[in-house]
């Protein structure tokens, strides 16, 4: 029994088969295909046996079957198409909505499969990319999770390369987190430039990695201590049209100040790398020039913050190279661990799927702009709803429209028209109007591109157009939409009776009434979720921007903190704590009195600086925190920010026990936590917690007071603990608490006294509401591609529903006469001809309430704090849909019913 | 039809129903040209050709016998016709005049 089910051949082939090819065929055709299938089974397999099968039975099927257009004589093809041309000239309103409506719908459909190619295909450039792999780090402690990170030890990736054969090579690679003033020597101008600029690499990241460069060579441009490589914009930037090579590059603040040469220049990064930088410096410098003292002090084995990349051999299996490297935490960290009771798993992820797949350690993830994976399932979704809605429109009209045909199909049938011709002219008029819109859909997709660049934020090209798969692809699928949307008309039309075509009395049927009410429904179904998804979004961003934030960041004036201070006592050993604790009292002694200096204009009522600000995690260190006495596997995660005097108030952070920073607090001994941090580090009360000691970081320090809970980051993100430390040095930022009713004086007051304070930085600001707000940029976007993606959608589905509409109303013309005459109101008969749409309205409204609710809930999952699901999720878009349709279905309702009716009688249809 | 040439595809299974003699079918057809040629050919295509060759009157064929192999069902023999017959060494004298014009064949081998 077994045995014969294996052999047996593809039912529905077969199925096909005998409902298109003639009896005497049928038997000879099956009996070769079963034969060659069956010694195909023994030779390559089932697979390959039924994929050949299918083939050869559509090959079989198209030089056979009554379906074959192509033995139509040629000169009949002709026809075929002077017949669909004028056809499509008669009703050129018809024609229009037809074509115009198909070419949007792939059109849309044609820019979302390019924005989902570059999404999916980020970090795929790379010659090797199939086995190149990021390390991701999970972390154990006590039997709880930490998480999962994708940064690693310093010495992680030299002892895994020398370890372990199948790991050829290693890159660990370095964000820099410190924003720092460019210049160029000789033609001098400073620039600011941001921490994300900055990447530090190792050597290798050039051979590991297709970054290709325009000068310099690639062995050795990371080479040297003091190198640089640079990327074609920068270039431009700093040394316009000349060569860089060798030119030096002064870099003040950051990372690693110093003077850099530069070794390389970079062509320009490709859109899809998860790299973005502008200098790219090499990673021996880091940790060699004072950063690494921690890190040289443990061998390499504490401080996790470089992500490491490895290159695999072909032959290497991924989850034994995996164990392998879990055992060299075993190896090497086996004691410190077993101490913290930590237990550590490495996890390999291809890096093809940084970009999309990233999501739980999103937050801390150094990959610049993060995909989501689910927008991209979403965008898909839609795209197949907004092409199915066209043709959708296309079944519909061309249904309806059969009724005017039906006279030319009787005629044609009469004088002795196969089935299988006219189904062939119908098909050829499908196919017609499919590649008319398919050409016209390119030409939309090229026009709407850059507004889809614009609204996703990132310069899209076509360049889907330049692989030939895809045209393979993009015929195909026209093609089986022709035939798929064409073949209904196409069956309905040329199954009529002549004789009830031809005769006076209309016992034709427009097509089957059910299925196109079933499809309207579908339209109607795909337009709410669409409309209500939209409006989830919307409501969801409206949320978000107007949740109390635990703290007033409106009218704050952010100054970017100086990198030059004039005349400071130099560091020039990093470990040289002498010299470090100079160059900090300087710091602080200039930034008080810049402080006291700037307060003086009325207009600035708080200054406060910090080192990082509310809706940025730069400069925000992860620390390891735990109540004093407590053994160190109790440590707790938190957020370490530094904060100078006034920055409670400047912020407006509301102070629930203890007291705000003093002057006469010492640097980095006093804290003031939030109340999340509160309950994760086990104080009982807020009252409990001032007063009490901390271990953050390794360090004792004591906590004078706890604010209210805030949200410092997106809503999207959860609450978590911070820890303010207090550092009077000048910071990163400067933030001015300020009366912006005389904004240019008292930015001029700032700027001169910033210029006598801190010479030689350039001057920049800006308002840190609006730098906040910038956060919900992705959210904002993805809400404005939904909506421009909805109301193209319900475009469609409106023209197709008003084409069908005033068809209905031209087929009913008579009985609206009659019943006027018999003295129906216009009200009366609108309602008449609107109710059968409104019904299905209805019907689509009860089918969309689980899908909308149950899809809402998950995406409402990606957000921390969420809007609620409630009902207006649903009426709101119906009521906007019902709106729609009935404006676009009363224009037509209304001419119909107030046409004189001894007109609409003489009619002779 | 007469003074039209026969298709490079056709010879071929012209060909084949004639080294096959009378066992032509299908799948025996497709098998020959496919050994002859060393190229891999579609089920359909050998059909399509062979029903169009006997729509020209260069073929014909008898329903034969059937096999369990084919599920019971019974087979199409082809045989050639005189007018294929005379078709194809109409191919073959064309051809074989056209290369004794050529003044001398040089092979870079």
């Amino acid at each position: 029994m077994r045995q014969k089910e294996e052999n047996n051949t593809p039912a529905l082939a077969n199925w096909l088969a005998s409902k298109f090819l003639k009896k005497t065929q049928h038997e000879e055709f099956l009996g070769d295909l079963e034969e060659i299938y069956r010694e195909r089974v023994s030779r390559n397999g089932k697979f390959y046996a039924r994929m050949k099968y299918w083939l050869d039975m559509f090959h079989i099927l198209i030089g056979f079957s009554v379906l074959n257009p192509f033995k139509t004589d040629s000169a009949m093809y002709g026809h075929y198409l002077i017949i669909a041309k004028r056809n499509l000239w008669r009703n050129k309103v018809y024609s229009a909505i037809n074509i115009f409506g198909l070419a949007t719908g792939m059109g849309i459909c044609l820019l979302i499969c390019q924005y989902v190619y570059f999404e999916s295909g980020y970090d795929k450039f790379h010659r090797n990319f199939e086995n190149i792999f990021r390390v991701l780090i999970h972390e154990n402690r006590n039997g709880t999770d930490q998480g999962t990170s994708p940064y690693a030890t310093y010495m992680f990736g030299e002892a895994a390369k020398d370890e372990i054969p199948e790991i050829e090579d290693f890159v660990r690679v370095l964000k820099a987190n410190e924003s720092a003033v460019v210049s160029h020597p000789r033609s001098g101008r400073p620039v600011n430039e941001n921490a994300s600029n900055f990447l530090f690499a190792d050597e290798s990241f050039l051979e590991v990695f297709d970054f290709p460069l325009k000068s310099g060579a690639k062995e050795s441009a990371l080479n040297g201590m003091g190198s640089i490589v640079i990327t074609q914009k920068t270039s431009e930037k700093y040394f316009g049209s000349d060569d860089p090579i060798g030119s030096t590059l002064e870099i003040n603040g950051g990372n690693l100040p110093g003077n850099y040469i530069v070794t390389g220049v970079l062509k320009e990064l490709p859109l899809n790398s998860q790299f973005q930088f502008d200098f790219l410096l090499p990673l021996e410098n880091f940790w060699k020039n004072g950063n690494g003292g921690s890190v040289n002090r443990y061998g390499g084995w504490i401080r996790e913050m470089f992500a490491t990349y490895f290159t695999i051999s072909e032959s290497g299996d991924v989850p034994l190279i995996s164990s392998k490297l879990d055992e060299l935490f075993l190896k090497y960290r086996g004691r410190e661990n077993a101490d913290q009771q930590v237990v550590e798993k490495t996890r390999l992820q291809p890096i093809g799927d940084v970009h999309l797949k990233s999501e739980s350690y999103a937050s801390i993830d150094f990959v610049s702009n993060k995909g989501s994976l689910k927008d991209v399932r979403i965008f898909s979704l839609v795209a197949f709803f907004v092409l199915f809605i066209a043709w959708v429109n296309y079944i519909n009209l061309s249904t309806a429209r059969s009724m005017q045909r039906a006279r030319e199909v009787g005629v044609r049938k009469s004088i002795g028209a196969f089935r299988r011709q006219l189904i062939g002219q119908f098909l050829v008029e499908s196919t017609l109007i499919n590649i008319v819109a398919a050409f016209l859909a390119i030409g939309i997709a090229f026009l709407a591109l850059p507004l889809l660049g614009r609204i996703v934020g990132k310069e899209l090209q076509l360049s889907l157009l330049w692989i030939p798969m895809f045209w393979g692809i993009f015929f195909a699928i026209v093609l089986i939409g022709s035939f798929l949307s064409g073949l209904y008309p196409a069956f309905i039309l040329s199954g009529f009776k002549p004789i009830s075509m031809l005769g006076t009395a209309k016992t034709v049927q427009a097509g089957n009434t059910t299925l196109r009410k079933g499809l309207i429904t579908f339209q109607f179904l795909t337009s709410l979720i669409l409309i209500s998804g939209t409006y989830l979004v919307y409501k969801q961003i409206t949320y978000m921007k107007n949740q109390e934030l635990g703290m007033n960041i409106e009218k704050v004036l952010v100054l970017k903190g100086p990198k030059i201070i004039k005349d400071s006592p130099k560091v020039i050993d990093g470990t040289d704590m002498n010299q470090i604790r100079a160059f900090n009292e300087f710091s602080r002694s200039t930034f008080r009195t810049f402080r006291d200096e700037v307060s003086t204009d009325r207009s600035i009522s708080k200054v406060a600086g910090s080192y990082s600000l509310p809706g940025r995690v730069d400069f925000i260190p992860i620390s390891d925190n735990r109540k004093l006495g407590l053994p160190e596997s109790a440590g707790r995660y938190g957020r370490l920010a530094f904060a100078s005097l006034d920055f409670l108030e400047t912020f407006g952070f509301e102070l629930m026990a203890g007291s705000t920073f003093t002057k006469e607090m010492s640097e980095e001994e006093y804290v003031i936590i939030n109340e999340e941090a509160v309950r994760s580090f086990g104080f009982g009360s807020a009252r409990d917690a001032v007063g009490e000691k901390l271990i953050s970081g390794g360090i004792p320090v004591t906590v004078i007071g706890v604010v209210k809970d805030f949200h410092w980051e997106s809503l999207r993100e959860p609450d978590a603990p911070y820890i303010f430390s207090f550092t009077d040095s000048t910071p990163p930022y400067i933030s001015f608490r300020m009366d912006l009713s005389d904004i240019h004086a008292s930015l001029e007051h700032i700027e001169r006294v910033y210029d006598l304070f801190y010479p030689g930085n350039p001057f920049d600001y800006f308002f840190l509401e609006e730098d906040f707000n910038r956060q919900y940029q992705a959210d904002v976007r993805f809400g404005n591609l939904f909506l421009a993606f909805t109301i193209l959608g319900i475009l469609i589905a409106c023209i197709g529903l008003f084409a069908l509409v005033s068809y209905s109303a031209t087929l009913r013309m008579k009985e609206i006469g009659v019943r006027k005459v018999l003295g129906a109101g216009t009200g009366n008969l609108m309602m008449l001809l609107s109710k059968e749409y409104l019904v299905l309205l209805l019907w689509a409204t009860v089918l969309a309430i689980p899908i909308i609710l149950y899809t809402s809930k998950e995406w409402l999952e990606g957000y921390a704090f969420r809007t609620s699901i409630g009902f207006d999720l649903l009426l709101i878009p119906a009521s906007i849909l019902l709106v729609i349709s009935i404006v676009t279905v009363s224009r037509q309702t209304y001419s119909a019913a107030t046409l004189n009716p001894v007109k609409a009688l003489k009619m002779d249809t | 039809m007469a003074n039209k040439g026969l298709g490079e595809f056709e010879e071929l299974v012209l060909l084949a129903v004639c080294i096959l003699d009378g066992e032509g079918y299908g799948i025996s057809v497709k098998k020959e040209v496919e050994r002859h040629s060393g190229r891999s050919i579609l089920l359909g295509a050998v059909h399509i050709t062979l029903y169009r060759l006997q729509d020209k009157g260069l073929l014909q064929s008898k329903i034969g016998g059937s096999t369990v192999k084919r599920g019971g069902r019974s087979k199409r023999f082809f045989k050639i016709t005189d007018s294929g017959l005379k078709h194809l060494k109409a191919a073959q004298e064309v051809r074989q005049k056209m290369w004794e014009l050529i003044p001398q064949l040089k092979f870079n081998m």
